[in-house]
């Protein structure tokens, strides 16, 4: 692969654990960041001598965890010292992921400074009962503020996430908050359905029985009236949860996972993929910490990827974006021509009206992404 | 010769047969008690369970008469149900008498009549028993009276008992001596003797159970199978006490077993006659009737792979069950299995869980079918079991089913409801006898085909379970034949076709709609699921497509667990059998066709 490659940093700490978040995350001291910034520059290293792919990077995204939470300080260090570690392209994007609370005109000032150009927003809704329920420090009000500074700052772009298809909210609450983001008018938006992962907060409640996710036709149809209400409004939707203004404010660095361009991994719980192989680090703090301490990768698994898997992959990837699968390509890469293997299935799905055949290409309409899933597991061979 | 009397039970089910033959057979001591159990000669568990006799069994009992003589008394044991009928004739044929049993409460029922006219048809020596005097509800009096009125035999010679109290019992085996004829024949003709079932033995082989006619049988013998013509040499003959009681002969008026390595059930059949080969009989034994199936089913194992276990299991069972027949059969949806036949809905009932429980086959079974007579416009006729075979309906002049004279007892209060459901079930020529005070028995002639489904089951819930069922069957009558396929997206599900009368057509076909609706789980596109007659839609059923499937987040971590999610989805589909564009997993199939094979 001769595209550029893709750099993740995971920050895991949190002021707070949200009840629905399931990715690597901790409430941290000072001191334990200060840990956490030379464990980081100690696995740059190692992965360096290790790295088996191209290594060139376009694309660094802090993510989390509250990468905002970090002292200015410590984000510098990390980014010298990747600098100084990998080597990146002159339009390299660095993306950060903040939380409202988080976010003033110095701190905005201070992030531009070093590097970044895309502030990612954890808004997640600008209703107060549904930031209560989703266990967020913010209010509504602070977060349209919020959104509002990120916007008066430089950024290229100012992306917004929110989530929805909460338990007891109606497609009008929804369409309040699809209406406010509208109107702040960011050049990214991401939109997730609430998922309730088993060890999470809402998890236990939900095997208790008392938290009762929305049916997913409900869910369905709300993630269809989304793309359709954005697109109307001049977001038009990208991938199944995100939507940018114009093609070039979409999220490169997202993009890479979804076309199976290589991306590197730091810090604790991060995925890593050099093209053939998929590698990922420990999820607990301790571990990631003790594996670097004994100067080692904090390695926890990895995976070789056979050409089936690559497909299936490929394919459901795919079949999450606006673009579709590439027929030719996908013939050639993998010699499986889903025009033939498809078959039935794939003549019903394109009566049903939830893939197109336009240009080569096998898309899915925006009722087709919300099956994104399922028709993956149709059309593989 | 004399001291042996070869004998049976015949009985409508429940009114105590296998309990008089523990009781006889204790009497007389054949078994230690500490080796008694109850319904000793059913040796199968289905049929303890279910306290019903399928086999025929065998035991001969040492009986010291009042008369001073030890007799050989060879008791014969008989299934109950009208299915077995088959069963019953053969046992019926190594018999000289009988002793049919009536309930004392219950008296004489359609089934005691039926089989009276069996044992009369062998020419047998009756002796009525009136069993269960012990209930405080016994009116012997009663039941002498019917005797007389209702089966035409002498009531002075009925003996009364309870097998249950042991009561009568000596009386009973003292009749069987004094009133049964001897067997005759000549222990120098030239031997016959009647194959009148068979057991497999793993280590021996096949174990025919003979009733010897005329000569000898003994080992090193060289026999004869005068139907099948082929030959063996016996290893091992003897009397059968609950265990082989291995004998120097079998003469003539005995009844016993011959072990002659005979490897495979297929090499003889129920009702051969056996004879010397050095010195042939002229001709065999008459009156062997074969059993004919009257039911038929489709029966598929649950994972394909399982085929070749089914097929050694039917060769096996087969050897024990003349009546049941097989022949290969295939389903686009279901893969290979058997077409087979059988002598009724307890008959079926009973193969399958053998075939589930002796050998461990999960099943499915298509739904069962009479055989019709369909006449082609070319003037041929056929007979059709098998909805496959059925031909294009413009080739049809017209048709005939099977239909039987049913004959359900009732207490009174439950004449309107069952009257209603004969009438819902095609039932014509419906009357009804008052048998006793407050009993009823409501006569009808209905069509096979309209009890194969659910026709027990609902006549035991209308009459809050007091009713009886029996039946026999009668005559072919026309009718009016429609072949329902169910087409699921446009596509023929060839295991779900069937032939059915065109007024039940259309609630078949909705209910197998229906069943399939609740049974085959969404996908990504609508399933229109049909019932069709020809081109003509009867019954419809949608099921709409998911309208999500897909999960919000798919970055760096996430996309190999959601990979491996969407290879289990993948994996599951596997064992989903495809019928066109569409997965239809194996529990719909069972959904569907179970409601239909109960009762």
């Amino acid at each position: 692969m001769t595209a550029p490659a893709g750099l993740y940093v995971h920050i895991p700490f949190c002021s707070a654990i949200c009840p629905y978040c399931d990715f690597a995350v901790t409430v941290g001291r000072p001191e334990k960041r200060r840990a956490y910034v030379a464990a980081l520059r100690q696995e740059m290293a190692l992965a360096q001598a290790a790295m088996s792919f191209s290594d060139t990077f376009d694309t660094v995204y802090f993510g989390g965890g509250t990468p905002s939470i970090l002292e200015t300080d410590e984000l510098a260090e990390i980014l010298e010292s990747l600098r100084e570690t990998f080597s990146f392209n002159d339009d390299t994007r660095i993306y950060l992921e903040a939380n409202p609370e988080d976010v003033t005109p110095a701190s905005c000032d201070a992030w531009q400074r070093l590097g970044i150009n895309t502030l990612s927003l954890g808004v997640q809704s600008f209703d107060d009962d549904e930031l209560h329920f989703l266990g967020r420090r913010h209010s509504g009000a602070e977060a349209r503020q919020a959104v509002s500074v990120a916007l008066a700052g430089n950024f290229d772009v100012v992306s917004v996430d929110l989530i929805y298809a909460l338990p007891g909210r109606s497609a009008a609450d929804w369409r309040s908050n699809l209406e406010t983001v509208v109107e702040l008018s960011p050049q990214h938006l991401s939109c997730y359905t609430l998922e309730i992962h088993e060890r999470t907060t809402f998890g236990k409640e939900h095997a208790r029985g008392t938290l009762a996710p929305l049916a997913d036709d409900t869910q369905g149809d709300l993630l269809v009236d989304t793309h359709r209400f954005l697109r109307d409004a001049g977001l038009p939707g990208y991938e199944v949860s995100n939507f940018a203004r114009a093609p070039e404010h979409r999220s490169r660095h997202n993009m890479k996972y979804w076309r199976h361009v290589p991306y590197l991994g730091l810090g604790v719980g991060a995925h890593s993929f050099d093209g053939q192989r998929r590698f990922w680090n420990e999820r607990s703090l301790l571990r990631y910490s003790r594996a670097l301490a004994a100067n080692e990768l904090p390695r926890a698994g990895e995976e070789q990827l056979t050409l089936e898997d690559r497909l299936l992959e490929t394919l459901m990837l795919g079949l999450r974006t606006y673009d579709g699968l590439d027929v030719e390509q996908i013939q050639d890469d993998y010699g499986c021509d889903l025009l033939k293997t498809g078959g039935e299935r794939l003549e019903a799905l394109i009566r049903q009206g939830v893939l197109v055949l336009d240009g080569g290409r096998i898309k899915p309409t925006i009722e087709g992404l919300a099956l994104a899933d399922g028709m993956a597991a149709a059309l593989a061979p | 010769m004399d001291k042996i009397r070869n004998f049976c039970i015949i009985a409508h089910i429940d009114h105590g047969k296998s309990t008089l033959a523990d009781r006889l057979i204790q009497h007389c001591g054949a078994v230690d008690d500490r080796e008694f159990r109850d319904q000793i000669l059913d040796s199968m568990d289905i049929e303890r369970e279910r306290g019903i006799t399928i086999k025929s069994n065998t035991i001969t009992l040492p009986y010291k008469a009042k008369d001073g003589e030890t007799y050989e008394l060879n008791l014969i044991d008989t299934p109950g149900h009208v299915d077995f009928s088959h069963e019953v004739r053969r046992s019926l044929m190594s018999c000289e008498g009988a002793l049919l049993i009536v309930d004392a409460s219950q008296g004489v029922e359609a089934q005691t009549v039926a089989n009276l006219y069996l044992a009369l048809e062998y020419d047998l020596e009756i002796i009525p028993v009136i069993n269960k005097i012990d209930l405080p509800s016994a009116d012997p009096e009663r039941v002498r009276e019917e005797i007389d009125a209702d089966l035409g035999l002498d009531p002075f010679e009925a003996v009364e008992c309870s097998a249950k109290k042991g009561i009568g019992i000596e009386d009973v085996l003292e009749a069987v001596v004094t009133k049964l004829p001897p067997p005759e024949g000549d222990p120098e003709a030239p031997t016959q003797a009647l194959i009148f079932d068979a057991q497999y033995d793993i280590y021996r082989g096949v174990v025919m159970l003979c009733r010897v006619k005329q000569g000898v049988l003994k080992p090193k013998q060289q026999l004869r199978l005068m139907h099948t013509e082929k030959e063996y040499q016996i290893e091992e003959l003897g009397l059968l006490r609950l265990e082989r009681v291995e004998q120097k002969a079998l003469a003539a008026g005995s009844v016993g077993y011959v072990i002659a390595g005979v490897k495979s059930v297929r090499d003889i059949t129920i009702g051969d006659t056996v004879t010397d080969a050095a010195n042939p009989a002229p001709e065999p034994l008459p009156g062997y009737q074969e059993a004919k199936p009257v039911v038929f089913s489709s029966v598929y194992p649950m994972s394909t792979d399982a085929y070749q276990d089914l097929t050694k299991a039917l060769d096996k069972l087969a050897i024990n069950d003349a009546a049941l027949t097989y022949e290969k059969d295939s389903s686009a949806a279901l893969g290979f299995g058997f077409r087979c036949g059988f002598l009724g809905l307890l008959h079926l009932e009973v193969v399958q869980e053998r075939l589930e429980r002796e050998y461990g086959l999960a099943l499915l079974l298509s739904a069962p079918s009479v055989s019709y007579n369909v006449f082609l416009k070319s003037g041929e006729k056929i007979s059709i079991d098998n909805p496959a075979y059925y031909p294009d309906p413009t080739e049809i002049e017209g048709s005939e089913e099977p239909y039987i004279k049913a004959s359900v007892m009732i207490p009174e209060r439950y004449v309107g409801p069952v009257m209603e459901l004969i009438r819902d079930r095609r039932g014509v020529n419906t009357t009804f006898n008052y048998l006793a005070v407050g009993r009823v028995e409501v006569k009808s002639e209905m069509p096979l085909a309209e009890v194969l489904f659910d026709f027990y089951d609902r006549m035991k819930s209308v009459t809050q379970g007091y009713g009886s069922f029996d039946y026999e069957l009668d005559d072919y009558r026309e009718s009016r034949l429609a072949k329902v396929d169910i087409l699921v997206n446009g596509e023929r599900v060839d295991a779900l076709s069937q032939l059915t009368h065109e007024e039940r057509a259309r609630i078949r076909a909705m209910h197998y709609c229906e069943k399939l609706a609740e049974t085959i789980p969404r996908q990504q596109f609508k399933i229109a699921i049909q019932g069709v007659i020809g081109g003509k839609v009867i019954a419809r059923t949608t099921i709409n497509a998911y309208r999500k499937d897909v999960t919000a987040k798919c970055y760096g971590g996430d996309i190999t667990r959601k990979r491996k999610l969407i290879e289990k989805q993948k994996e599951g589909k596997k064992k989903m059998k495809i019928v066109g564009n569409v997965e239809i997993p194996q529990s719909a199939f069972v959904a569907v066709l179970k409601t239909d094979a109960g009762k």
